[in-house]
């Protein structure tokens, strides 16, 4: 390279990196946001990015959907107004009382909640496998580290059982082997609320403890044991279903839409006698069913164009309705009057 | 004295001769198989995603007679016409047996999700047709085309729902007919992503990943050399030296999602850049890349021989003149080799880029560097987590091309070192 | 012992006849009035102002001491030889002179050395005027990976020696005439300066080095990595050289220290042992160990 040559581009490469930085530094003051930013949930994200795009079709920018998990979403949502934190949280179970705190403490007020629908969550086996009829209280005893001693009434051992059997002798003599979401899923979360707790609440001191020493109660119903017989499958569903799919033995627990869509490789198990059915789940009969919401900054509205629209958009008959294009994509709708009563509350609070 | 003389030393030799040729050959053999190993696995990486991904880039079309309605089509409001409705009322007039609800609705599945866009691009594109029926190629449904390419059996498919005995008769009808082809999906490569798998494309994801190689390398490359060359040239040799030399050795070794977290400390909460915009992504890997780009200009500038430095210094160049004329034009293949590597693993990251937002759902093609963009590795990540069947061939397409891109950047990186290679 | 000498004179006159003859020496042993007739190399009454002035020059790679108090004066138009065993601060010494020794970490000159009157490590001396006006050819050829043009234009672009693009072809053209190079390359100066043979690269090295017009050539053992031919050539480029230039050279060959020197100065283990002028040295040297050295009984 000759010496020129080499200056030359050494000048070129020096003068981008400044006009980069340049531009980096000013580059908020120089144009509004005009895409809405969309946060949370993993299981509301396919919806979520449904709804986007038809926004984009009507002539607004598409929304920027990010899938950073219910408390991911919500963290980044209440850190304050402004361009620069996110417009809409999804979130696959209600805002808890802390978050609604840390959102006042920097500023973020008005939260409009809507709620959009239902989503099971769903203990699944291979087709090749043996679906068995479970109930909240054989979920409990064969997921919790601590169990009650079933020879002694009212006292706490480790978790002794290995396989089904073991549980309730009218089950097959198979090891327990459950793939399950990690800790930071929301899915997981849910999964502790309704199996779990409600599995533990079938003792009756259990149940007391619940109302005594709530703390406790939880710390028993919500620690899962690490003996192996519990797997953490990772955020990504799919690999639980590829999983089952090769291990007929094994259970996998996993949102509902993942069932519906993977009907031909694996089913799901009945729980306290209600199969897994996009029916039972609408009707409220399947046990294991959580809403799942998304949460509107009101500040926003109106200066970021299109939440509105999006809104409206989301809680159409075209998207929610018993045929919408969102119940087609798996998300279990709420009843006709619920939905017509969210959609006259949201567009009041607008 | 009992020295043996010459003879004995041929004996001793002559001797130990087989074993240690046993030896070499024994090591050989090890290097061999271990090579045999290598392209056993890479084979089955490649074969496995190719195996999946490779049907991706087709998809199936279907030719239907649509007949485009003047009245639902009108010709000051092309662009926000109900061209679904105009597909399904050419639908129905094609299946004239079709008669229920329940069957009008499943038989929009014969068709992907997307195909009003297709329409929609038709009709723009040719807005004199409008009022007549043409013939048109469309994209088919999901379950339709995972059947047609064979990536799952019929019965399959109507197990898990994806289609319904009565669709795939109508199908094989249409097939009969000759209204079915399989062809390139060069849409795969132009749009951006979707929630429907026949619409989603890499376009975006590749948009994105561009702008983040732009500035990376615009970033980390003077940032990089101008540091190595510091360090290396000018600054002394002293304990406070040594020290940034072995932290940067050691930043090559956090891991990467430390990077993004850095960054969302210090570019969107400090700074209040845009979230999710490529310029973001780009300082963190730029955050990432430099290290690994100082210690291989490092290493460049180290193997250009003092010689040079000396004749240069001898016919009176500055020390800066040295440098600049002569030892980095001799380091400048191994910088960009350096370099090109750097950004052949930052390409491939998506941990730090979770941290900045920039693993998102992204529809339009970012044009400036603070839109909101994806970008490859991340677009991989976000269709594998998908329900929906049909995401899991495009994630595996994804794969290649990625693979691809990262093939191309490291013959690159060959290329450059062999070009320029020691001309000293 | 006359005969003994005679053994290094290797006549610069027949190397000057293009026949390039080195046969066995003693064919010279005869003639060793040799010494006193090279006419050119004898040293012109102008030149007796030194040029550059050493005095007491220590020289440390970190505690080592490599160069011991030494003190020599270098004239205008002469060449002197420094000899001395492997080892002794024979490259450390010359690399003093255009303080090539700055680049190497833990080195350490003290002591004195004037050049032009000036003290070279004093603020009034810029390094850059210092190389530009001292310059360096090495032991091994080291041109620049670029054309044979660069390799000797690169000097006076650097110091802005030529006005226009004629200039500096005159120049780049001069120099090479100087080192004898310019009808082996004039037509290929676009081709790599790496594509010529070993002596020819020396010579375009010391091009390189003319090109800047300096005032002292320093050359550490130019000669060892070529053939006997190309050392002729060299040898014969000095004697030309010394017209204009002040040259020190570190030889390894006391042959070539009697051929082209004026002054031959002997290092020993860091110490200037004796400095006088050549034939003196070579024919009656006044240390013992200075005879020692050039009577091949070490080193
Ligand atoms: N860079 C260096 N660091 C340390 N010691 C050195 C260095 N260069 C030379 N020396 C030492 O200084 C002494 C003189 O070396 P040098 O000047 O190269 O000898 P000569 O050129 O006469 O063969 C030797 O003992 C050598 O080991
Ligand atoms: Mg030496």
């Amino acid at each position: 390279m000759n010496q020129k040559k080499l200056s030359i581009s050494t000048a070129i490469l020096v003068c981008a990196s400044f006009i980069l930085i340049v531009t980096a530094w000013f580059s908020p003051a120089l144009a509004a946001r005009d895409t809405i930013q969309i946060v949370g949930s993993s299981t509301v994200y396919p919806f979520s990015i449904t709804v986007a795009e038809h926004l984009g079709k009507k002539g607004f920018k598409t929304p920027k959907v990010e899938s950073t998990g219910t408390g991911g979403g919500f963290k980044l949502f209440c850190a304050g107004v402004g361009e620069t934190h996110p417009d809409i949280s999804n979130a696959s179970r209600a805002i808890k009382d802390s978050e609604k705190e840390t959102c006042a403490l920097n500023g973020v007020k008005d939260i409009i909640e809507v709620k959009i629908g239902y989503d099971g969550i769903v203990l699944a086996v291979s087709k090749k496998g043996q679906p068995m009829d479970l109930t909240t209280k054989d979920i409990f005893l064969a997921i919790a580290k601590q169990v009650p001693d079933p020879k002694e009434e009212g006292k706490i051992i480790p978790n002794p059982y290995k396989t089904w059997k073991d549980i309730n002798p009218n089950f097959p003599n198979i090891k327990i082997e459950i793939y399950g979401p990690p800790p930071t899923s929301g899915t997981r979360d849910a999964f502790l609320e309704l199996a779990m707790e409600s599995g533990a609440k079938s003792f009756t001191f259990l149940k007391e403890m619940a109302k005594k020493d709530e703390k406790q109660f939880k710390s028993i119903a919500h620690t899962i044991r690490e003996d192996g017989a519990y797997i953490d499958a990772g955020e990504n569903d799919n690999l639980i279903v590829q999983k089952l799919d090769g291990n007929p033995k094994a259970l996998g627990i996993f949102g509902f839409s993942f069932l519906d869509q993977n009907q031909d490789k694996i089913q799901g198990c009945s729980i306290n006698g209600a199969k897994p059915t996009f029916e039972n789940i609408a009707s409220g009969s399947y046990p294991l069913a959580r809403p799942l919401f998304f949460y509107v900054k009101k500040a926003h509205v109106g200066v970021i164009p299109g939440i509105k629209e999006y809104v409206e958009e989301f809680l159409s008959e075209r998207a929610i309705g018993d045929n919408g294009y969102l119940t087609q994509k798996g998300l279990i709708p709420l009843p006709k009057e619920e939905r017509e009563k969210v959609r006259n509350t949201v567009k009041g609070q607008l | 004295m009992n020295r043996p003389s010459r003879i004995p030393t041929a004996d001793i030799v002559r001797r130990s001769l087989p074993r240690r040729y046993k030896k070499e050959r024994r090591f050989l053999i090890y290097g061999a198989l271990s090579i045999v190993v290598c392209f056993l696995f890479l084979g089955i990486f490649f074969s496995g995603i190719f195996r999946m991904g490779w049907r991706a880039f087709f998809e199936t079309r279907i030719k239907l007679p649509i007949y485009l309605d003047p009245e639902l089509i009108l010709p000051y409001n092309i662009k926000e016409s109900d061209y679904g409705l105009v597909i399904s009322q050419s639908l129905q007039r094609f299946f004239p047996d079709v008669t229920s609800r329940q069957e009008k609705r499943e038989l929009s599945k014969l068709l992907g999700a997307g195909v009003e866009e297709v329409l929609k691009e038709f009709v723009i594109k040719h807005p004199e047709a409008v009022g007549s029926a043409v013939e048109i190629w469309l994209p088919a449904g999901d379950g339709i085309n995972l059947i047609n390419k064979g990536v799952i059996s019929k019965e399959r498919a109507i197990q898990a729902g994806l289609v319904t005995e009565g669709i795939l008769q109508k199908f094989e009808q249409l097939s009969s007919d000759g209204r079915v082809s399989t062809g390139f999906n060069s849409r795969f490569f132009t749009s951006g992503d979707s929630h429907t798998p026949s619409m989603a494309g890499i376009g975006g994801a590749i948009v994105g990943s561009f702008y983040l190689m732009v500035v990376t390398f615009f970033l980390s490359f003077p940032i990089g050399v101008g540091a190595a060359i510091y360090l290396e040239e000018c600054a002394p040799k002293s304990r406070l030296t040594d020290i940034i030399d072995i932290n940067i050795n050691n930043l090559t070794a956090v891991p990467s999602i430390i990077f993004g977290l850095i960054g969302l400390a210090i570019f969107l909460n400090f700074f209040k850049l845009p979230r999710s915009s490529p310029l973001v992504g780009g300082l963190v890997l730029s955050l990432m890349t430099i290290p690994v780009i100082v210690i291989a200009s490092k290493s460049a500038l180290k193997s250009v021989p003092p010689s040079i430095r000396e004749a240069a210094l001898g016919v009176g160049a500055s020390k800066i003149q040295t440098i600049f004329h002569h030892v980095v034009p001799l380091a400048l293949p191994g910088m960009f080799t350096g370099a090109i590597l750097g950004m052949a693993r930052a390409v491939g990251e998506t941990a730090p880029l979770l941290m900045v937002g920039m693993v998102a759902f992204v529809v339009d093609i970012p044009k400036k560097l603070m839109d909101p963009a994806s970008a490859l590795p991340v677009q991989i990540y976000l269709w594998s987590d998908q329900p929906d069947r049909a995401f899991n061939e495009k994630a595996a397409a994804a794969i290649i091309v990625l693979i691809f891109f990262m093939i191309a950047m490291n013959s690159a990186a060959i290329f450059l070192r062999k070009k320029y290679e020691r001309k000293y | 012992m006359k005969n003994f000498i005679a053994k290094f004179i290797n006549t610069s006159a027949l190397s000057r006849d293009n026949s390039y003859c080195y046969q066995d020496v003693s064919v010279f042993l005869s003639d060793t009035s040799q010494l006193k007739s090279k006419e050119p190399f004898s040293l012109p009454e102008s030149s007796k102002k030194p040029c550059i002035v050493c005095r007491n020059v220590n020289v440390f790679y970190k505690n080592k001491q490599a160069i011991n108090d030494v003190s020599l004066d270098i004239y205008r138009r002469e060449v002197l030889a420094i000899i001395g065993a492997s080892g002794c601060g024979k490259s450390t010494f010359i690399r003093c002179l255009n303080r090539m020794n700055d680049t190497i970490e833990g080195c350490r000159v003290t002591g004195q050395i004037l050049f032009d009157g000036i003290d070279i490590h004093s603020k009034d001396m810029d390094v850059v005027l210092l190389r530009a006006r001292v310059g360096m050819v090495f032991q091994k050829p080291n041109p620049f990976p670029k054309s044979i043009y660069e390799n000797v234009a690169y000097g006076p672009k650097i110091h802005g020696l030529a006005q226009s693009k004629r200039e500096l072809d005159e120049i780049v053209e001069v120099s090479l005439r100087k080192a004898g190079l310019w009808d082996e390359v004039k037509d290929r100066l676009s081709h790599s300066g790496l594509s010529l043979s070993g002596g020819q690269q020396q010579r375009l090295c010391i091009a390189r080095t003319i090109a800047v017009n300096p005032e002292v050539i320093l050359m550490d053992e130019p000669c060892s990595a070529l053939d006997p031919i190309a050392t002729a050539r060299i040898e014969e480029l000095m004697a030309e050289l010394s017209q204009e230039y002040a040259i020190v050279i570190v030889t390894h060959s006391l042959q070539q220290a009697a051929r082209v020197s004026h002054r031959t100065a002997f290092f020993h283990l860091g110490s200037l042992i004796e400095i006088g002028p050549t034939e003196e040295i070579f024919t009656r040297p006044s240390k013992k160990l200075t005879e020692d050295y050039i009577t091949g009984r070490f080193g």
